[in-house]
């Protein structure tokens, strides 16, 4: 009880701490606003709504039917009222709702020495502006399980305060839901989940259509393996124990293990045409959060099939 | 017994389980230590990751040390290890021989030595060999081979002697031993102290033994101290402590009377090199003058004692001059070179107060040993009547010519002088000075050498008798006496017929004079022979016979069967005939110490000598199983702590324990900035430093903001006018308070009186007493003449007057007067008449000078005491008058503004400063016509 009460501390003082800088972060990047907006209006599928007809969900006009046009188009019963076919069009926008999830399991918590965050604060921090960004931008932001999606102009307090009253257990992975098939989905997590758990998160998600990214956000001693001696290795989360007696000799091994569980995850997210990128927190923020809003909109514009390499992934 | 280090093992071959000690180090390698515990999140990973070979972290290698000194401090304590082994000399049977230095350097660790041999004596024994016990002292005695019980007999009885021994005279009598013995096994127990022909022994000694084997006892005892070369200066005792090693080392001198009572003890300490070292005797002269042994306290040798007789007693020498106690040319004076001459050895009484005849009856009086007469005249009947009666007692009269002398005529000279009309009042005078001669063989100057350089211009002549020649100690050139001198009963009298000055010879002004009259120094108080004169001393010497002698330990003890009487002139070092101790007769005997006063002792140096080295062992021996043992249980200890340590992770600790320092070093800071000494000592060096770097004029800081601001200036324009006028260029004044800061700097002190300001507590008052009696001068200025001008004889009865006599009821104040018109205060710089300041009717008071009451006391322009008025009152505000503003226009008006009063009261304060400073040397100044007319003469 008393880990779990140390871990809730820890959450609260993360999330007050990231209140705080994502704040100063979503402030100091008008120029990613400003970036967002530029590419927003290039592109056809923007996340705001166009006023014009096109791929929507909300009704636009209706339009005499264009022979040539599929029959299936025709909106029967406005085509009832009088002599004319009709085209039921709707508005063209992509009023999307992005479903963020900051992983805030006890094993984000874990900070090397020399780190500047812990993980879980990386994390939030990251959630938070992203939030505030996308809410300005006018979409409508969500975490699942906790919040539901909405465009309110305070959404950092908003997802604070859910984060703050949650009394559920802090899973790793987001739990099972369906998303809209134009929802999009962000997961911050560090993904040392079991490939299993991490292959049936994503297919569940997946299943609707929704799109999304998986931001793997990992300390530098979770990269680099800095151990030396005798050592106990802890699993944080209560998943066992592995003592190694010349812990500098696993340094290889577990390189290679780390860079295979994310091939494994990157294939996974290949197959499904997600975004799958790592984050170390001894990086800035700002490079990730960078990397977030330009791989969104990127991967709007561009065809889903190529993976985006923007921002440095280990 | 390893080389070098006297340790042994009792069973050796436990020392085999060191070997095992690699194998250990890699079990002790192999074991591993608890791990860190460490939280990781993707320990799942790692347990996808099966070691390829678990080899287990290594164990510090400081730890894996600190076992392995445990186990083989373990293995060290099983093999029985003792300390300071039973040495011993063996493995042949060739008969043992053993050279036993047993002078005064072998007493302080004799039972050292003995045991040492009574060792070799018991391992001999075991072995059958025979023993040759040769003590290095005895070179007559034929060396035997003895049995061992025996030689054990014969050890006992050899015991130090009290003197320095000579071994090379040994080397032939073991040589004609070793010729006849053929192998021989040699063992020499060594003091390690060369007293002479140390090296040349060396030498003939590896020369003598040949090839045989030699063990060299030496080191591991208490090396040797000796005393030598007690003088009894003019301010205490001082005697030379000399030793042979080397190291800091401290010790104490013990003084002891004749009657074996203390006297006191004085501290002697040896630097690192030191090989002499002094220690010294503060105690008046009667105590002095009653030690008759000196001793290092803890050291029982011959050497270590110092017996003292009369020679070292500080007479006290009357000195009395007929000449007028006149010192106004104190270093021409007759009595200035006897005190020069005789301080060093004498402690010299002068009577230069009085008349001669009750300067003579007070010394007879006070039964002075010696009495100086240097140029005294006429003596009255009844005083050369005693100074009869206390020479046949023992008394020693010295007397100097001069013209004095020349003219009297009485029976206290050893020789009837020549009289006559001549024109220098009997004394003759060359044409060509004359060179002292000779000192005659048998009289106390017997043995100094003839100064060159004396020559005499005048001189009284003596009758020429049949007995002169016999009677003349020193003589010039042409065969004329310069020194007569006789015995007359116990006492003697001698005549210097030139004067203890430099008038008539520059004899007063040699170095022989001090020698001459230190053996006459020497003489007075023991000179024993009645009715015996110079002569019939001096052919037959005196001998002595032994009266208490020292044995090797330094104690008294009968002397021994072969002491031998000695001349009673005999100032060697003790031999064996001459044992060290007291001779002669019991009341005023004659001491022979064991170490003349000019010698030193050396290390022998053995270092040539080819033989086994072996250290006397002093010590028992040590069973060091304890200590291996107990200390291999601390660093397991320790191991464990360091365990426990490593697992509950090293790190935490470490942090734990640099907040624990930070804390700490915090609070030392925060204490050292809370003392407030040190900043203060040393604000108090920086006034120290600011007022002696440069003449400063101070004024006492009243605590009324007006007055000081007003003096403050006064005394800055004070100060920039003494710049401007005389070449006296003092620094910016300084405010002091009485209460608290050093007065003792500032020559002058400017202190305006506040009318109702309180007393200054007495602390400040006593200060302000001592600063006045150590020649300070304090200025009050009541600055109040225009209230109250001054009454009848200059009293006035203002506030600041009174609040002035309240200061001073508890003062002690001289006697005080106005200004008199000669006194020198007006006319130490300007010739002034009186001293104002911003008013002109005040009364400037100074201490009374002693009234000259005869006649010329008129014609003399000024008049100065012999010191400064201490004290100066004024109460014409010289501040007000002084003070400035910046920018240069006087601060104050004056009253009544008579022309050029400012002028004027500048004056009175370059008078007053000009007086502090230079004191009565103005007085002296306006003399100076008259001075010059004298020295021209």
């Amino acid at each position: 009880m008393a880990a779990e009460t140390s871990h809730e501390n820890r959450e609260i003082v993360a999330i007050r701490r990231a209140d705080g800088e994502s704040r100063t972060l979503a402030a100091s990047l008008p120029r990613l606003v400003l970036d967002a907006r530029r590419i927003a209006a290039n592109v056809i599928h923007g996340l705001h709504g166009r006023r014009r007809a096109g791929a929507g969900e909300s009704f636009w006009q209706y339009r005499r039917f264009v022979s040539g046009e599929p029959s299936q188009n025709v909106d029967w019963r406005r085509s009832a009222r009088d002599d004319h076919l009709y085209v039921r069009e709707q508005e063209w926008e992509a009023a999307h709702t992005i479903w963020l999830w900051p992983d805030r399991s006890p094993s984000m918590a874990f900070a090397s020495k020399g780190a500047r965050d812990s993980k879980l604060e990386r994390g939030l921090i990251v959630t938070f502006a992203l939030a505030e960004l996308l809410v300005s931008g006018g979409e409508r932001v969500g975490i699942p399980g906790l919040m539901t999606p909405t465009a309110s102009r305070n959404v950092i307090d908003k997802m604070a305060q859910a984060m703050l009253h949650d009394d559920a257990v802090r899973a790793s992975l987001p739990p099972s839901f369906v998303p809209s098939a134009l929802a999009e989905i962000v997961v911050l997590s560090d993904f040392w989940s079991p490939m299993s758990e991490i292959r049936t998160m994503l297919a569940g998600l997946s299943a609707s259509g929704a799109h999304g990214t998986l931001i793997q956000v990992v300390d530098p001693a979770e990269e680099t393996f800095p151990y030396a001696g005798r050592i106990e290795f802890v699993e944080p989360e209560g998943f066992g124990v592995i003592t190694a007696g010349r812990a500098e000799s696993w340094a290889g091994d577990y390189v290679a293990r780390v860079a295979l569980h994310r091939d494994e995850i990157r294939s996974e997210t290949n197959r499904l045409d997600w975004l799958f990128s790592t984050h170390t927190t001894s990086r800035s923020a700002a490079e990730l959060l960078l990397f977030l809003h330009s791989g969104m909109m990127a991967a709007k514009g561009s065809a889903r099939g190529s993976t985006v390499k923007a921002g440095r992934s280990a | 017994m390893m080389a070098g280090i006297p340790l042994s093992f009792a069973q050796p071959l436990l020392l085999l389980g060191l070997l095992s000690l690699p194998v250990l180090w890699w079990l002790l390698r192999v074991m591993p230590p608890r791990p860190r515990r460490i939280e990781f999140p993707p320990t799942r990973l790692l347990f996808d990751i099966r070691p390829r070979e678990e080899t287990p972290s290594r164990t510090p290698w400081w730890l894996t040390a600190l076992r392995l000194a445990a186990a083989a401090l373990v293995i060290l304590a099983a093999a029985g290890p003792i300390w300071n082994p039973q040495t011993g000399v063996g493995g042949s049977n060739a008969p043992l021989v053993i050279l036993l230095d047993d002078g005064w350097s072998a007493a302080a660790s004799w039972d050292t030595r003995i045991r040492a041999a009574d060792e070799l004596i018991a391992n001999a024994d075991n072995d059958r060999r025979g023993v040759a016990l040769v003590p290095l002292s005895e070179p007559a005695r034929d060396i035997t081979l003895m049995p061992a019980g025996t030689a054990r007999v014969a050890l006992r009885q050899i015991s130090p002697k009290p003197h320095s021994i000579d071994r090379v005279d040994t080397l032939g009598a073991l040589d004609r031993f070793l010729k006849a013995t053929g192998d021989a096994e040699i063992a020499w127990l060594s003091d390690g102290v060369d007293t002479g022909r140390g090296a040349e022994f060396v030498e003939n000694l590896a020369k003598t033994i040949g090839d045989r084997k030699l063990t060299l006892f030496e080191g591991g005892a208490a090396p040797a101290q000796a005393l030598v070369a007690a003088e009894n200066a003019a301010a205490k005792m001082t005697v030379k402590v000399l030793r042979t090693t080397g190291g800091v080392a401290a010790g104490v001198v013990r003084a002891i009377d004749a009657k074996g009572s203390p006297i006191g003890e004085a501290r002697y300490a040896f630097g690192m090199q030191d090989r002499e070292s002094e220690a010294a005797f503060d105690l008046p002269v009667e105590l002095r003058n009653d030690i008759s042994r000196l001793e290092i306290s803890g050291e029982r040798s011959a050497g270590a004692v110092q017996l003292l007789d009369k020679r070292w007693r500080r007479r006290a020498v009357g000195v009395v001059t007929g000449a007028t106690s006149d010192t106004a040319q104190p270093l021409l004076a007759s009595t200035f070179y006897l005190t020069r001459a005789l301080s060093p050895f004498a402690d010299v009484r002068l009577g230069d107060r009085g008349a001669p005849q009750q300067v003579i009856a007070q010394f007879l009086d006070q039964r002075l040993p010696m009495i100086v007469l240097a140029d005294v005249g006429t003596l009255s009947p009844e005083i050369r009547e005693r100074l009869n009666a206390w020479i046949d007692q023992g008394g020693v009269l010295i007397r100097f010519a001069g013209p004095r002398l020349a003219q009297a005529d009485d029976d206290l000279v050893p020789v009837k002088l020549r009289r006559g009309g001549r024109t220098l009042g009997g004394s003759l005078t060359w044409e060509k000075p004359q060179h002292l001669a000779s000192f005659a063989a048998d009289a106390p100057f017997a043995g100094l050498a003839v100064p060159k350089d004396v020559t005499v211009n005048r001189q009284v002549l003596a009758e020429p008798d049949a007995v002169l020649a016999t009677k003349t100690w020193a003589s010039l050139e042409d065969g004329t006496p310069l020194v007569t001198g006789e015995h007359r009963g116990r006492g003697i009298v001698s005549l210097f017929h030139v004067g203890a000055d430099s008038r008539w010879s520059d004899l007063p002004m040699s170095g022989s004079f001090v020698e001459m009259l230190r053996r006459l120094v020497d003489m007075s108080g023991y000179t024993t022979k009645p009715g015996a004169g110079v002569a019939a001393e001096a052919t037959n010497v005196e001998t002595v016979a032994p009266l208490r002698t020292l044995d090797g330990f330094g104690a008294f003890g009968p002397p021994p069967s072969a002491a031998k009487p000695m001349p009673a002139d005999y100032r060697d070092r003790a031999t064996a005939e001459h044992p060290p101790g007291f001779y002669g007769p019991a009341d005023g005997p004659i001491a022979v110490n064991t170490l003349a006063s000019a010698d030193r002792i050396a290390p022998l140096d053995t270092s040539s000598l080819r033989a086994q080295r072996a250290s006397y062992t002093n010590a028992e021996p040590r069973d060091l199983r304890g200590i291996l043992l107990s200390s291999s249980l601390v660093l397991f200890l320790i191991d464990a702590v360091v365990v426990a340590m490593l697992g509950a992770g090293l790190a935490a600790l470490w942090r734990r324990r640099t907040a624990a320092a930070t804390v700490l070093l915090a609070l030392i800071l925060v204490a050292a900035s809370i003392v407030p000494s040190p900043t203060r000592a040393q604000s108090n060096d920086e006034f120290a430093i600011k007022a002696v770097s440069q003449t400063r004029l101070a004024y006492v800081v009243t605590g009324n903001a007006d007055v000081d601001s007003i003096v403050k200036a006064g005394m800055a324009g004070l100060t920039l006018f003494l710049a401007q006028r005389t070449a006296l260029e003092t620094g910016d004044p300084v405010g002091i308070d009485p209460t608290k800061d050093e007065l003792a700097f500032f020559p002058l002190i400017y202190w305006p009186v506040v009318p109702g300001a309180p007393k200054p507590p007495q602390d400040a008052i006593n200060r302000i007493a001592a600063y006045m009696k150590q020649g300070g001068t304090v200025l009050f200025d009541t600055r109040d003449a225009v209230e109250a001008p001054p009454g009848e004889n200059g009293a006035s009865q203002t506030p600041g007057m009174r609040t002035l006599r309240e200061i001073l009821s508890s003062l002690d104040v001289p006697e005080l007067e106005p200004v008199p018109r000669e006194h020198v205060l007006t006319k130490t710089f300007y010739l002034l008449r009186d001293f104002p300041g911003r008013f002109t009717s005040g009364q400037t008071w100074v201490e009374t000078l002693p009234r000259e009451d005869d006649d010329d006391a008129a014609s003399r322009p000024a008049r100065g005491g012999d010191g400064v008025s201490p004290i100066i009152i004024t109460s014409n505000d010289l501040a007000g008058a002084w003070a400035h503003r910046p920018d240069g226009q006087p601060m104050l008006p004056l009253t009544p503004n008579e022309p050029r009063q400012r002028e004027f009261a500048f004056r009175s304060g370059v008078n007053i400063v000009m007086y502090i400073l230079t004191g009565n040397y103005k007085a002296d100044l306006v003399h100076m016509p008259a001075l010059l007319e004298r020295l021209g003469q």
